[in-house]
């Protein structure tokens, strides 16, 4: 009897435990989310996004990327995904593009939140950083490479 | 000002979409955190991962570093394994990690997502196993 009671308790905490986390993150993306969106709204309403897409054709290219999902790759880098996604929903990319985008930030993201985890847990951050890094750039690349035969 | 509400709607639509994959997954977090102790007790084996690994990795892989921090620190600090282990599942980890979550989101905006999870997870395994293998050599002989 008692054993069932405390199992539906626990049962309704872990529910309303998780709907606070879900909601108090949705409110952080949101706080990410608008202003991304925005600056990339008036970024290509200026036109700058064409200088900006020039500037980065040369990099993008390994990846088969247009240059603006430079813009996507930065903002996933070092602030989160949430960030990324914002930035790269207006730019209207193909299914191809953004499975390319995601797979390179899905390695390596959120840098500045995600490395000094990696370092509290007693591991050398800066090797786990590399790699990431490094391995988020091949990874692209290579999926790009890979699309090209099928 | 046009921009600003074109702006302030996508992105209404955008969060709107994501809310309904986050507050699943939170919720469903939160009743993997009391599955734990069941994992902890299972004998398992994998690239000099052993089973006190167990737990952080799974944690990881579903839940992910940032909200996992927590569960992984603690878990990887109280049982006394090796720096080789703890850097083995660190590196699985920052690898493949939040895998649903992360998935899902880009799922959203148009991206394939069986090529996403295939991939990280084959990069996550090849990695480990190279590391596990010739990176810690003198050791595991």
């Amino acid at each position: 009897m008692e054993i069932k009671k405390i199992n539906g308790n626990f049962i309704l905490t872990n529910f309303k435990k998780g709907l606070t986390n879900g909601l108090s993150v949705t409110f952080l993306m949101v706080k990410v989310i608008f202003p991304c969106y925005l600056i990339i709204e008036i970024v290509k309403h200026l036109g700058i996004i064409n200088i900006i897409g020039d500037l980065f054709r040369p990099f993008m290219k390994f990846f088969g990327l247009p240059g603006e999902a430079a813009l996507g790759i930065i903002a996933g880098y070092t602030i989160n995904l949430y960030a990324a996604i914002a930035v790269l929903s207006p730019l209207n990319l193909s299914s191809k593009d953004i499975t390319i985008v995601a797979l390179i930030l899905g390695i390596s993201h959120s840098l500045s939140v995600e490395t000094p985890v990696t370092q509290k847990t007693g591991v050398n951050s800066w090797v786990l950083f590399s790699v990431r890094f490094l391995l988020s750039l091949f990874a692209g690349a290579g999926l790009n490479l890979l699309w090209k035969f099928f | 000002m046009e921009i600003f509400l074109t702006a302030l709607k996508k992105s209404a639509i955008l969060t709107g979409q994501l809310l309904l994959i986050i507050l699943p997954l939170s919720i469903s977090y939160e009743f993997l955190k009391h599955r734990q102790k069941e994992l902890e007790g299972k004998k398992w084996r994998f690239f000099g991962i052993s089973s006190s690994g167990l737990v952080p990795l799974i944690t990881g892989i579903i839940i992910g570093l940032t909200y996992g921090a927590g569960v992984i620190i603690h878990s990887i600090r109280s049982s006394n394994m090796d720096k080789r282990e703890a850097f083995l599942i660190m590196l699985f980890l920052s690898i493949c990690h939040a895998i649903i979550e992360d998935t899902l989101i880009f799922v959203v905006i148009g991206a394939n997502g069986i090529i996403l999870v295939v991939a990280r997870f084959f990069l996550a395994f090849l990695f480990t196993f190279i590391a596990y293998r010739w990176l810690f050599f003198k050791k595991t002989l």
